[in-house]
């Protein structure tokens, strides 16, 4: 069975009180970006996934995991 | 970090791209239509018309490549072209492959002589750039809905 890259990153974005717009310029790419990796539609590069995860103050594998 | 103004003003690029890329796509169809459905006139008209599709073309073609927006700054082009972008593109560019093979190959299969060798080269190259401004303006479109 493929896997899949599981994510909680509304989540913790929520938690912070943020808005996809405002955690997009934190990273320096668009909602777009934030939107469709909170849906699952895209996976991150690392680099992404670990600005994401100093954003929003998280270690990186408390945001991702795979899934069956 | 970012600030706001870049972010916004990649944000309202980003947009403006999406939909504009699917509209550029009908324009160039557009005078696709007009240069085969009077193909015998003057040479003049007829390199003019050569001449401006050669240079939408090659428009076309290196706003698919780069991203665009080359009169902004480097940090708004930076995040226009993030990685989600970048991404759509490549899959953009990959369909527009494809379907430039794919009239390739049809073409040369039909072998008739109502398609002419430049013809034949109009088709491939037109089909190809069209079909990726349509799938570009497509996954750019769907990724921001709900956004």
């Amino acid at each position: 069975m493929p896997e899949r890259l599981a994510n909680r990153l509304k989540d913790a974005r929520t938690e912070l009180g943020l808005t996809q717009a405002e955690l997009a310029e934190l990273c320096l790419v668009t909602r777009k970006t934030i939107n469709t990796v909170e849906n699952g539609v895209f996976v991150p590069s690392t680099m992404l996934a670990l600005r994401l995860a100093a954003a929003l103050n998280e270690p990186v594998e408390r945001l991702f995991w795979l899934e069956q | 970090m970012g600030d706001s103004r870049t972010a916004a003003q990649a944000e309202k690029l980003s947009a403006r791209r999406s939909r504009m890329l699917p509209f550029l796509a009908v324009i160039y169809l557009g005078q696709q239509y007009s240069y085969f459905s009077s193909l015998d006139r003057a040479p003049a008209i007829d390199h003019l018309r050569i001449g401006a599709w050669a240079v939408m073309s090659t428009a076309l073609l290196v706003v698919l490549i780069t991203g665009g927006a080359f009169l902004r700054s480097a940090q708004v082009r930076a995040t226009i072209n993030d990685e989600t972008s970048r991404a759509h593109r490549s899959d953009a560019l990959g369909w527009g492959f494809v379907v430039a093979m794919v009239t390739g190959i049809a073409l040369y299969v039909i072998r008739s002589g109502i398609v002419g060798e430049r013809e034949a080269i109009h088709l491939i190259v037109s089909l190809g750039i069209a079909t990726a401004l349509f799938r570009f303006g497509f996954l750019e479109r769907r990724a921001m809905r709900d956004a």
